[in-house]
């Protein structure tokens, strides 16, 4: 589904990923581990298109080329980013944005956008299941919602979209051990043969409730170790220090 | 333009019913006028809009003489769609008609005798032109205890059979006490190089509210000017909204003076300008008595050498106690051809009184634009929605809610 080769990627000079490679299959579950400043988010905003960055390599996404994309058309394409922090967006109400981006994208893909009632019916379904407060739906996109409820937010938009790729880049911090289960729960219950997950973190909390197929650890740019949902475990245990 | 003024107003009054005394004294206003000429860039109230360079450059010179003796035929299309309504309509300048239809027609006085007084000469020169020129002054009362059921809406309409450079209107109003009216004022221009100069007094008695919402959102070529004073005696509540954005050139200046206790005055706005358009609002707040409240939002968004000024003053004298005084400015620059220039002022001799003001600009966000395309938006659609979401936020301040409604159409806010 996704094969990163040798990705590299400067910011005004400063190397931030150095020959980065990586491979997602259908159905798989990845966790990329670093600590700060190894380029965990650079990775996901480069995923998503964000500009800005010097980058060379190659990254395939079903086959298309990723950098001659634009940002929504990979949104299109079924790529999804869960934000470390989700902007507010102000005089936005959250319901109309969802419905705005949900029918963007159907309407990319050539599906029939939805009307309000079929949209109402969807969102009030999935906002039930992750335990969403319905009552935000009709407020201004993240304003004044705590960490938690951005977080959840995110989600909520996730499941909405029903991507193929979903990126969480550090979608557990800041949460509180219910948010976190709420979080973790709802990307459980995403999990298909064929969509896949690149979650992106610090701590192995999250992966005590999302289990991984494989943990990467991420080092100045590069993954320096690649193995089961036991290295997350080491890595606790351990502490980055003991890869470098 | 001295010959062509006093040859105008010759051509304008030498048949007229005005009564000798009134003759004369528009004759002063006209003198007044030529000695000052139309305000420049010198005055502090017209650093940021030179009306005397633009009228020049725009129009170049300009006629005063409005044959208004034919009547012209009202195209049912400038009506506002979806909306009960008593209606003023001017086309050219001349009152076409007067239709309270939704009243009680013995609620609501109208005269149009000209009563000339002296009192807003100071303010600046073209009150001056619009006193000598002015044809007939509308007088509109309501009566005490009478809610107008309906919202009147005053057309201006102009169209390529125009006869003068120059149209001046003129309207007052009064509020008896505890009455209420929800006005409209729409402008709508066919006619190209105009300079349309139109004046509103408002007298608030107490408790008696007006809604005051003054759009102007149809592309023209004409420069305008309103001046608009709203008097508050006691409980008074006076709320204005400007849309501000179709017009060639526009300065609206509205003036408030809360003279009565638990008075209050609320000026909300957007300029919304693309196409070297040129737009001002300038305000002043006046907290004459204590216990008065005031609030100003004003937000813009410019694109295309556009330029918008905001001066915004509140004043509160030394009997001004517990004033509640609040003003803020926010402008959206979508590229770096365009400019926005903002004047807040406070000028405060009381000592028990809670006042602000604040005034922000810049560029959309990138990262807000981001986070909406990864969600599927393209670029185009993304930064729609942004400034959408920035203008709802006042827009919202409306109290009316049919009116919201309307005005959310017209500026392309409906969701």
């Amino acid at each position: 589904m996704l094969k990163i080769n040798n990705l590299k990627a400067k910011v005004e000079e400063k190397s931030i990923l150095n020959g980065f490679t990586l491979n997602i299959n259908p159905g798989e579950v990845h966790a990329i581990m670093g600590p700060n400043g190894s380029g965990k988010s650079t990775l996901s905003n480069i995923l998503s298109g964000k500009k800005g960055y010097d980058v060379s390599g190659e990254i395939l996404f079903e086959n298309s080329d990723l950098f001659s994309l634009e940002t929504e058309e990979r949104a299109h394409k079924g790529i999804f980013l869960a934000f470390q922090y989700p902007l507010e967006i102000p005089g936005v109400n959250t319901s109309v944005f969802l419905k705005t981006s949900l029918n963007a994208i159907r309407k990319a893909r050539g599906e029939k956008e939805l009307d309000a009632l079929e949209f109402l019916k969807l969102v009030k379904q999935k906002s039930k299941d992750l335990k969403f407060d319905e009552e935000k739906l009709n407020r201004q996109l993240n304003v004044g919602f705590s960490g938690g409820e951005k977080k959840k937010n995110e989600i909520l938009q996730m499941s909405i979209l029903n991507p193929k790729l979903s990126i969480l880049d550090e979608t557990d911090s800041g949460l509180d051990i219910d948010a976190l289960k709420i979080v973790a729960n709802g990307v459980n219950s995403l999990r298909r043969k064929n969509n896949a997950f690149l979650i992106i973190t610090h701590y192995q909390r999250l992966l005590d409730y999302i289990k991984p197929d494989h943990v990467h650890v991420l080092m100045n740019g590069k993954i320096i170790k690649s193995g089961g949902p036991e290295l997350a475990l080491e890595l606790e245990k351990k502490g980055y220090e003991s890869f470098s | 333009m001295e010959e062509q003024l006093k040859n105008d107003f010759e051509k304008s009054f030498k048949n007229s019913n005005f009564s000798s005394k009134s003759i004369s004294l528009k004759k002063e206003f006209l003198n007044k006028f030529i000695k000052d000429g139309l305000p420049n860039k010198s005055l502090e109230n017209w650093k940021f809009s030179d009306i005397n360079q633009i009228i020049k450059k725009e129009i170049g010179d300009l006629s005063f003489y409005n044959d208004i003796s034919t009547p012209n035929k009202i195209d049912s299309a400038i009506y506002l769609n979806g909306l009960e309504q008593n209606s003023i309509v001017f086309i050219n300048g001349r009152a076409e008609k007067i239709d309270f239809q939704f009243e009680e027609k013995n609620k609501i006085e109208i005269l149009d005798d000209f009563e000339l007084n002296n009192n807003y000469s100071e303010i600046n020169s073209l009150i001056d032109l619009n006193s000598a020129f002015v044809e007939k002054s509308f007088k509109i009362l309501i009566k005490e205890n009478y809610s107008l059921k309906k919202p009147l809406v005053i057309y201006h309409y102009t169209n390529k059979k125009i006869k003068s450079k120059n149209i001046n209107l003129r309207l007052n109003f009064i509020l008896e006490k505890n009455s209420s009216l929800k006005l409209i004022d729409v402008l709508n221009d066919i006619s190209e190089k105009n300079f349309i100069n139109t004046f509103y007094s408002f007298k608030l008695n107490q408790d008696a509210i007006l809604k005051n919402y003054k759009i102007d959102n149809k592309n023209n070529n004409n420069i305008k000017y309103s001046f608009t004073n709203i008097e508050h005696e006691k409980n008074s509540l006076s709320e204005t909204f400007i849309v501000s954005s179709g017009s060639n050139f526009n300065k609206n200046e509205i003036n408030c003076n809360l003279n009565g206790k638990y008075a209050s005055a609320f000026i909300n706005g957007i300029f919304s300008l693309n196409k070297k358009k040129h737009h001002e609002i300038r305000t002043s707040v006046n907290h004459l008595t204590e216990l008065t409240k005031s609030y100003q939002l004003i937000k813009s968004v410019l694109e295309n050498e556009a330029r918008a000024v905001y001066q915004g003053k509140i004043y509160v004298n030394s009997e001004a106690q517990k004033t509640d005084g609040y003003q803020l400015s926010k402008a959206v620059l979508l590229d770096e051809t365009t400019e926005f220039n903002a004047k807040p002022e406070l000028e405060i001799y009381a000592d028990d009184v809670k006042c602000s003001h604040g005034s922000a600009s810049g560029s959309l966000n990138e990262n807000s634009i981001f986070y909406l395309m990864s969600r599927g938006l393209n670029y185009k659609e993304a930064k729609e929605l942004l400034i959408k979401g920035f203008l709802l936020d006042v827009v919202e301040k409306i109290t009316d809610s049919e009116i919201k409604n309307l005005i959310k159409n017209i500026v392309g806010l409906k969701e």
